[in-house]
């Protein structure tokens, strides 16, 4: 085991703001017992899809073109943490759909933990240009685990490729949470991102799209849960550099109890993404006197011929929804675990494997049931 | 045939760009020293403890940095601002006794005028100091007074001048709020007693005349209990090829169920940085409503602020922002919810044109406490060409279950389908063009005084040959 400090910004705005807000970015002072511990599966691979993993020395998938622009890309927690990441981990799991392969099968990355194991990877997703392909990336460990989980990803779609990418974070209650992406999408090419961030007494989320390519397009969404004194730190930046390449983001969620949340969404329509559009929504329930939303909607407008809007809905249980559910019979309480539920639904049911959706029901259900 | 060009013409600054001549004008040496800030206090006669605030705010000064987000500041030098240019004349109540030039300037920008019409009192600003100050008779009479700050700091209103000077907004709170602590000069003092409603505005004027100087008036506003009051402000300055710095500061006190209108028309020159803080505190069942069109300076960072402290309280912003060549416009609204019930609303509209960059920037924050406070925020940019730049920057902090938030922006150009919709009707592009600009503004330039409008109106106005964006 080692001691490793954790002292990064993380997060960081590409145009700050008010630094009494406290949203510029994410201040981390962390010591972590290091220890590298930790399972990680990798099942479901596919016939046309090349995995390799190891050292870059080793496995050279590293040296081939297809990577190159995205070794230089940030992830959106930021340069800092992506030191972290270059100085704590020893290879990269590369994942390469061929090209025009269309793969419908979803491949499935596990990383499991026990209680106090930490550890840190990075991943590289490319699809080649005309395929298709999904991975779902789960992180688990025992409700009241403690430890700590870092992981970035890199994902790039090639010219008309499309890439699926799901995360699921069901993480221990003690657990300290990284999770940095960076994606780039080229021409034709579109990313498609569902996060399900529920575990975790502290999480970082920091994604960072390139919309590089003409016609390029992001979907994402995004369910969080926060209870207890759990935090949440999200940080989406969407670079629209294509013409008329489109992004959309909706991030739903709810806090209880003491949790923390802070949301930074950032739509940047960059000179010459002639025709671009860029839409976020974020809708966060809050059930308790004690929680701290905050919450930084951002658009960057650099040029004329592009639309973009954001709107953002924070609050407690609408009176009239909640005076409806009463008159079916439901509690206070009831209704709200209700509304909860829904708002995490919404999101996981754009996952689509009925694996995964088993999982994510199955520890909402031990959340909630704790109420009882 | 040849295709004319339509464009949005900038604003046409003509009317307010021109000077007088300085001479016989008393001024401080450029720079910011001890000795000026003593020289300054020396020459408005302050009382002691002013002094002493003055230079404990430069301090304060000397310890802060200069912001580290909004537009660059870089060309402002404070080494080669003037912080006090006083004209040779005392401050009058009747426009007679006002020098012959400076009163034209302020025939010229139909100040009088305005007050013969429409206005219950006019304070009227040259450089650092009033030269006019008047308010109507039957005002008077209800109690309300409207005086300048100099005469309200040694006269008989002088304790309540220091129970709320600088209290709302303290040198401490940022940069440019110690520096107006250290050098200020001018502004009004307006105090209307409980339960006094005024059915015409009350107005202040602001004339920057002097090449390389700052202005940094003082607004202390009070409205008691039950009263009623709109106070409008306007300001302009000829250009210059130095900086000149606006960095004024307004602190209204809005009583139990009392109600303020702050109007401002803010046209300063584009030498202009304007770095101008204004904060309004209500008390409950109290409402502050900002109206406010930027239109000038070459840097403005403009947010004014409420603080619902009082249950009940409700406080709105409508903006109008437009930055035209040469301009970083940095404007928005602070809302702090403090007491439960309270309500916030806050609509703008910005339009950049010509390379100009305008930023919204706001913040809505909801302390623990603050049940059932109701905050809405939207904010619309448009962007009239390719070269020019639009950012939307709100953001919502919110400390409580009990609280309803909404939030909405939206960035564009003029939509070809409206357009291509109008035409079918018959109208021309362009006019097509003009009406949905002028529709775009229109939720802001019906909330001004008529003849601010107009002038809005005017200075967005639409010359309608060509194609826009």
């Amino acid at each position: 085991m080692e001691k490793k400090d954790l002292k990064v910004n993380i997060n960081p705005m590409p145009t700050l703001t008010w630094n009494f807000l406290k949203l510029n970015g994410a201040d981390v002072n962390e010591t972590i017992d290091f220890n590298g511990r930790g399972k990680s599966t990798l099942h479901n691979i596919p016939s046309k899809v090349v995995v390799s993993s190891g050292s870059c020395e080793e496995c050279g998938e590293c040296d081939t073109a297809f990577y190159e622009d995205i070794h230089r890309m940030d992830t959106g927690l930021g340069k800092e943490a992506d030191g972290f990441f270059e100085e704590n981990c020893d290879g990269i799991l590369h994942v390469r759909s061929k090209k025009n392969a269309r793969i419908t099968e979803p491949l499935c990355i596990s990383y499991s933990f026990e209680d106090r194991d930490s550890n840190a990877v990075r991943q590289e997703i490319i699809a080649e240009e005309g395929s298709t392909l999904t991975v779902i990336m789960d992180q688990t460990s025992g409700r009241k685990d403690s430890g700590f989980f870092a992981v970035q990803t890199k994902l790039k779609a090639c010219r008309n490729a499309e890439i699926r990418f799901v995360g699921i974070s069901l993480l221990g209650d003690g657990f300290l949470h990284l999770d940095g992406i960076a994606a780039l999408a080229e021409e034709g090419a579109r990313i498609e991102l569902i996060q399900m961030e529920l575990g975790s007494a502290k999480s970082y989320v920091g994604v960072n799209v390139d919309l590089a390519g003409r016609g390029s397009s992001f979907d994402g969404n995004a369910a969080f849960l926060r209870l207890n004194d759990q935090m949440l730190d999200m940080n989406y930046y969407i670079g629209h550099r294509g013409k008329r390449s489109e992004s959309s983001l909706n991030v739903k969620g709810a806090l209880r109890d003491r949790a923390v949340k802070n949301f930074r969404g950032i739509i940047d329509l960059k000179h010459g993404a002639k025709g671009a559009k860029g839409n976020e929504q974020e809708e966060t329930l809050l059930l308790s006197e004690g929680v701290h939303n905050k919450t930084l909607p951002v658009i960057l407008c650099d040029e004329d011929d592009v639309e973009g809007s954001h709107g953002a809905t924070i609050g407690r249980l609408s009176r009239e929804m909640l005076f409806y559910m009463q008159s079916r019979g439901f509690s206070e309480h009831e209704a709200e675990v209700l509304m909860a539920k829904g708002q995490l639904n919404f999101v996981r049911d754009l996952i689509g494997d009925e694996k995964s959706i088993g999982r994510i029901q199955h520890y909402t259900e031990e959340v909630f049931g704790d109420d009882r | 045939m040849e295709k004319e060009r339509t464009e949005v013409n900038d604003i046409d600054r003509s009317i307010y760009d021109f000077k007088d001549s300085e001479e016989d004008f008393y001024r401080v040496k450029e720079g910011l020293t001890p000795a000026i800030v003593d020289q300054i206090s020396k020459e408005k006669h302050d009382p002691e403890w002013m002094r002493q605030f003055r230079q404990k705010s430069l301090e304060i000064y000397e310890k802060l940095r200069v912001p580290d987000w909004g537009p660059d500041i870089s060309g402002l030098n404070m080494d080669d601002i003037v912080t006090y240019v006083r004209p040779n004349t005392k401050m009058s109540a009747k426009w007679e006794e006002v020098p012959e030039d400076i009163r034209n300037t302020f025939e010229r920008l139909g100040i009088p005028q305005a007050e013969r019409e429409s206005l219950a009192g006019v304070g009227a600003q040259y450089d650092s100091e009033l030269v006019y100050h008047n308010v109507k008779d039957e005002v008077s009479k209800t109690g309300v007074v409207y005086t300048d700050m100099e005469s309200a700091l040694t006269g008989e209103y002088e304790q309540m001048v220091k129970d709320h000077f600088m209290k709302l907004v303290p040198p401490s709170d940022h940069k440019f709020a110690a520096l107006h602590g250290a050098v200020w000069s001018g502004g009004s003092f307006v105090y209307v007693p409980p339960g006094v409603k005024l059915d015409i505005p009350l107005q202040s004027y602001f004339r920057l005349n002097a090449a390389g100087a700052g202005q940094f008036e003082h607004t202390l506003i009070i409205v008691s209990e039950g009263a009623d009051l709109h106070f409008i402000e306007g300001c302009s300055a000829p250009k210059y090829n130095v900086a000149n710095l606006h960095a004024g500061c307004v602190e209204l006190y809005v009583g139990k169920n009392a109600r303020l209108r702050y109007s401002t028309i803010e046209n300063w020159s584009k030498n202009m940085y304007n770095l101008n803080t204004k904060r309004a505190i209500c008390e409950e069942g109290a409402s502050i409503e900002w109206v406010s069109g930027s239109f000038g300076s070459h840097v403005s960072y403009l947010y004014p602020s409420s603080i619902l402290k009082g249950d009940d309280s409700h406080a709105e912003f409508t903006g109008i922002t437009f930055a035209g060549r040469g301009q970083n416009l940095d404007t928005g609204a602070k809302m702090f919810h403090m007491g439960k019930n309270t309500s916030s609303f806050i609509n703008t509209k910005s339009i950049s044109k010509d390379g100009g960059i305008s930023t919204y920037r706001s913040s809505v924050t909801v302390m623990p406490g603050a049940e059932n406070a109701k905050a809405s925020v939207s904010c619309a940019s448009l962007m009239l060409d390719d070269i020019s730049r639009s950012d939307t920057i709100p953001a919502m902090d919110i400390r409580t279950d009990k609280a309803d938030i909404g939030h909405e922006a939206k960035i564009g150009r003029i939509s070809d389908d409206a357009v291509f919709y109008l035409m079918s009707r018959g109208i021309s592009e362009e006019e097509a063009k003009a009406m949905i600009v002028s529709g775009f503004a229109d939720p802001v330039s019906k909330e001004l005084p008529l003849e601010y409008a107009v002038e809005m109106n005017n200075l967005i106005r639409l010359e309608m040959k060509g194609a826009i964006g």
